[in-house]
């Protein structure tokens, strides 16, 4: 963890670039995706051919609108593209098309959860100011060999949302609680996967120190290009430490661009401000001012899902599940979905369902599909329900006959990996494994009459008479026997109960 | 210095490298460009001008993956290639 002397403070901002989730790119009909053999995903368009002109892809603007309605922030009713003049090979135009002076989204807030003093408590909520957020095209990609540099541009003109923080963020533990929930809001939502290991999310990340209770911003530092959130977290940690040494020591802070070394975990200079590019940027005459009609924003709104934290406010404040059931299930919207149908199945117990499916069907899930690709190194990797071969009104099934009485909480956990490994109905494999408590009252009252008249026992009853409640218990060994296992314990203990008066 | 813009610094940006009597004739002609434009930017002009260039999302285009060059096309029109990706000088400042 950082350790930030007390008298400083560490101020952040966050430029997160998202790959939206379509299946062309954002200006041309070329199709992306990751993995391809170089050069494959282009076409004259995405070179800037002499002839060509970009049209904007429909799909890759509602995906940036919607990512604003899930924000909360404003859709203008106009947005403008840019160009971005930069000489250099991972762009064939020699400039990047991107939104400078009128961006598709403007404002709205992601609501974090920072890490609770332990995994069953809840951590301090809050919410991080979007500036805006800007539709503009991801650049190719350069690998550098001996004298010279090869490009591949598949990725270029790959939509590309960069969504750009107020200087909102205190500490490396928010930056990381910021990213990890924007990405569940936006793989939520649908509008992006975030896979990092296939840089499909990438981030800039400003980081300045201020003396506590100062009102000026101090220099801030750029590092470009962390393609992990633990790079994002550990570059917060370096820089940090690193400007308030050089300030303790009488130094200054040079507004800089920086690069990061995760191998090394260290970073290191790119360019200072006095080799900063001048972009030149001006609108792009190819592509018109878009209009964006208020029924397009209405029609997205109905796509935006239950805000995460809001549903897990629902799931303690409403249905009574522990927080640390509450969590895991809400980070993945299509288990939170299944949960809730089991609960509409089933909805005496939430708790119970909650319990089933944030450990043993997680945990199975897990063990069948193996180790998944997760973008996020510690948090659990969203697993496919697509395969869950137990539906959710066969889960709330068996959590109905534990709460019947039906079955003990034990055997439930039997019955549950016999489900999982055939996807037979609870109730099926109760009968079929002679599973069955004995409920019958009239049938258990006879023999908790004989076996209580056994003179065998006579001693246990009369300790239990004399105020000695765990005497009962040897009682109820020789019920269990003569029912071979089948009754169940809780009438057991009623009936033996009223028997002995 | 020339009004408006440090002609040294825009020479780098451009990576030109310019002799001093190239400096003193692109000072001169840049500054008539510029105050070209500025006379432009002091005429009071409707604001309607900007709705010449605004379209509706009929003028967007639908999610469909198109046709693609193909590696050997795109690296037969650069001046150098290898293992289909386009060679270029090698290039150190990290860009993106």
């Amino acid at each position: 963890m950082s350790n930030v002397p007390s008298d400083w403070e560490v101020v952040i901002g966050l430029e997160v670039h998202v790959q939206l989730r379509t299946r062309a790119k954002v200006f041309a009909s070329s199709p992306w995706g990751f993995g391809q053999e170089p050069n494959e995903q282009v076409d004259p368009v995405v070179l800037g051919l002499p002839g060509t002109l970009p049209v904007v892809n429909r799909e890759a603007v509602e995906k940036s609108i919607l990512f604003g309605l899930v924000v909360g922030a404003e859709i203008p009713e106009r947005c403008a593209w840019d160009r971005k003049n930069y000489f250099y090979p991972d762009n064939p135009k020699n400039y990047q098309l991107t939104q400078k002076d009128f961006p598709v989204v403007v404002g709205g807030q992601v609501e974090i959860e920072l890490p609770g003093a332990s995994r069953n408590v809840m951590g301090e909520h809050k919410f991080i100011r979007i500036h805006h957020a800007h539709l503009e095209e991801d650049v190719g990609k350069l690998s550098h060999a001996g004298s010279g540099s090869l490009v591949d541009y598949n990725r270029a003109g790959v939509p590309l949302l960069e969504i750009v923080t107020e200087p909102d963020l205190r500490s490396a533990a928010e930056a990381e609680a910021f990213l990890r929930s924007l990405v569940a809001m936006l793989t939520q939502a649908g509008v992006a996967d975030c896979d990092m290991e296939k840089g499909q999310l990438r981030c800039d990340c400003n980081v300045s120190v201020r003396r506590r209770g100062a009102e000026k911003l101090g220099t801030r530092t750029e590092t470009k290009n962390l393609n992990s959130i633990s790079s994002v977290r550990d570059t917060v940690i370096y820089e940090t430490a690193r400007q308030i040494r050089e300030l303790e020591a009488g130094r200054t802070i040079t507004q800089e661009t920086r690069g990061w070394n995760a191998e090394l975990a260290r970073g290191y200079v790119l360019r200072d401000k006095e080799d900063a590019h001048d972009y030149r940027y001006f609108p792009d005459p190819d592509i018109p001012t878009l209009k964006i009609s208020r029924e397009t924003v209405a029609r997205l709104a109905k796509q935006v899902p239950e805000n995460l934290y809001d549903r897990q406010r629902r799931y303690v404040e409403k249905l009574g599940l522990p927080y640390t059931a509450a969590s895991v299930l809400v980070n993945d919207r299509a288990l939170a979905e299944w949960f809730e149908a089991a609960v509409a199945a089933h909805p005496a117990n939430p708790s119970g369902i909650a319990n089933l499916v944030a450990n043993d069907l997680l945990r199975d899930l897990a063990a069948s599909a193996g180790a998944a690709g997760a973008f996020d190194e510690s948090a659990s990797a969203p697993v496919s329900l697509s395969s869950c071969p137990i539906k959710p009104a066969q889960l709330a099934g068996l959590v109905k006959l534990t709460d019947d009485g039906v079955i003990s909480k034990q055997q439930a956990k039997e019955v549950f990996a016999e489900m999982f490994k055939t996807g037979k109905d609870a109730a099926a494999i109760v009968d079929a494994k002679g599973l069955r408590q004995n409920s019958d009252t009239g049938e258990l009252e006879k023999i908790v009459r004989e076996v209580i008249a056994d003179p065998s026992v006579a001693k246990s009853i009369a300790e239990y008479r004399a105020g000695n409640e765990k005497a009962i218990n040897a009682l109820k060994g020789p019920i269990m026997k003569r029912t071979q296992g089948k009754a169940n314990p809780g009438l057991i203990d009623q009936l033996l109960r009223k028997a002995l008066g | 210095m020339a009004e408006g813009f440090d002609i040294d610094h825009l020479a780098k940006l451009a990576r030109l490298s310019l002799t001093a009597e190239e400096k003193a004739l692109y000072s001169a002609q840049l500054g008539q460009i510029l105050g070209h434009f500025q006379a432009l930017a002091d005429a009071d002009l409707p604001a309607t001008i900007d709705d010449a260039r605004v379209v509706d999302e009929a003028a967007l285009r639908s999610d469909e993956p198109g046709p693609v060059l193909g590696a050997e096309a795109v690296t037969r029109v650069a001046p150098a290639s290898r293992d289909g990706q386009i060679s270029v000088p090698r290039v150190v400042d990290d860009e993106s």
